[in-house]
């Protein structure tokens, strides 16, 4: 299975928020409320991965509530594709 | 994650809509409407009918059919890929394939109850998880319109397994415009009884006191449901998880 590194994730993470006149951080740190990416948006970045990969993603809700910063989604992210 | 309120753009018009059990009443009705009012249309449903292949001819430029068994759900995705290549990216479902039932609870068979709760529920479901899926994926926005039933608020004799199913399709019309946040607009019609099929299961004097009891006088027509199913798609409402009924005022 091929799989997306963290980095190529972020790219498609930036891509993501592009398309909404939005601008990814720099900073891992950065709390999605304030960036604006909102949960469909992860669902639109999960997708894409798939896309990507080949290998559908799927996911209980619960993980993502403790899901708050950029580095979260992409550490989610990272360790979904090697489930 | 939890999502902030934020204003949200609206949803544009779907302009590629696809549209299951689409060969005759209701859901041809559907197509045609669509059609003629210049939308792109791909149509399925488990036996193309003339008056659909017909329909397809004369604007073969916007519209794309097949013959399409809505629980192969193999077969739909296939046929939404090639929709989606010779039409566009699809921005708007019809969920409209269901089977009938007429027979009381007690003496439908257990398959019959199963075939009709995967035709009627897990079958859309399954579609709008497809569409949805899509759509998200290429950031694209859309809506979506479930025909359900004035079933699935009132109750009716002989249609137990039915209603079930369309009041899940009501309930899931609620949870899917929660779940897609304004992104992806849901909404469901809930028709009465069609005069057409009122009469194959019901005698003169029942269709007289059925009528009666309308405040319109009349039994709906899939003609007097197009139109609400077009504004759904097209039109810049804000309505977003509701079921609208049209039935003139029959189960009030």
């Amino acid at each position: 299975m091929k799989e997306l590194s963290r980095a190529q994730i972020r790219d498609l993470m930036g891509e993501v928020l592009k398309n909404q006149g939005k601008a990814l951080p720099s900073d891992d740190a950065a709390d999605l409320r304030e960036i604006g990416f909102r949960s469909l948006d992860f669902s639109e970045l999960a997708l894409r991965v798939e896309d990507a990969t080949g290998e559908e993603l799927n996911f209980d809700a619960p993980g993502l509530r403790r899901i708050t910063t950029v580095g979260d989604v992409l550490d989610f992210l990272v360790e979904l594709q090697r489930q | 994650m939890s999502d902030p309120t934020t204003p949200a753009r609206p949803v544009p018009p779907s302009s590629v809509v696809l549209v299951s059990g689409g060969s005759r009443g209701l859901g041809l009705a559907i197509v045609t409407d669509l059609l003629e009012a210049g939308l792109k249309v791909a149509a399925f449903a488990r036996t193309v009918t003339p008056e659909l292949a017909k329909l397809a001819d004369a604007h073969s430029e916007r519209a794309h059919v097949g013959s399409v068994d809505v629980t192969d759900l193999a077969a739909a995705q296939a046929f939404v890929r090639a929709a989606e290549e010779r039409l566009g990216p699809i921005d708007g479902v019809v969920n409209n394939a269901a089977v009938g039932q007429d027979s009381l609870h007690v003496h439908t068979a257990n398959a019959d109850i199963a075939r009709i709760i995967e035709t009627n529920l897990t079958a859309p479901l399954q579609l709008t998880r497809l569409a949805v899926r899509r759509m998200l994926a290429q950031g694209r926005r859309g809506r979506i319109v479930n025909i359900t039933s004035i079933c699935a608020q009132r109750g009716f004799p002989g249609l137990v397994a039915y209603s079930a199913t369309k009041g899940g399709m009501d309930a899931a019309t609620r949870s899917l415009a929660r779940e897609l946040g304004g992104r992806v607009l849901v909404n469901a019609v809930a028709p009465g009884f069609f005069a057409s099929e009122m009469s194959a299961v019901l005698g003169q004097t029942q269709l007289d006191q059925i009528v009666r009891r309308t405040p319109t006088g009349q039994l709906t027509e899939p003609e007097e449901v197009v139109p609400v199913v077009r504004l759904l798609l097209r039109d810049q409402t804000n309505i977003n998880g509701q079921v609208i009924v049209v039935d003139g005022a029959a189960s009030i």
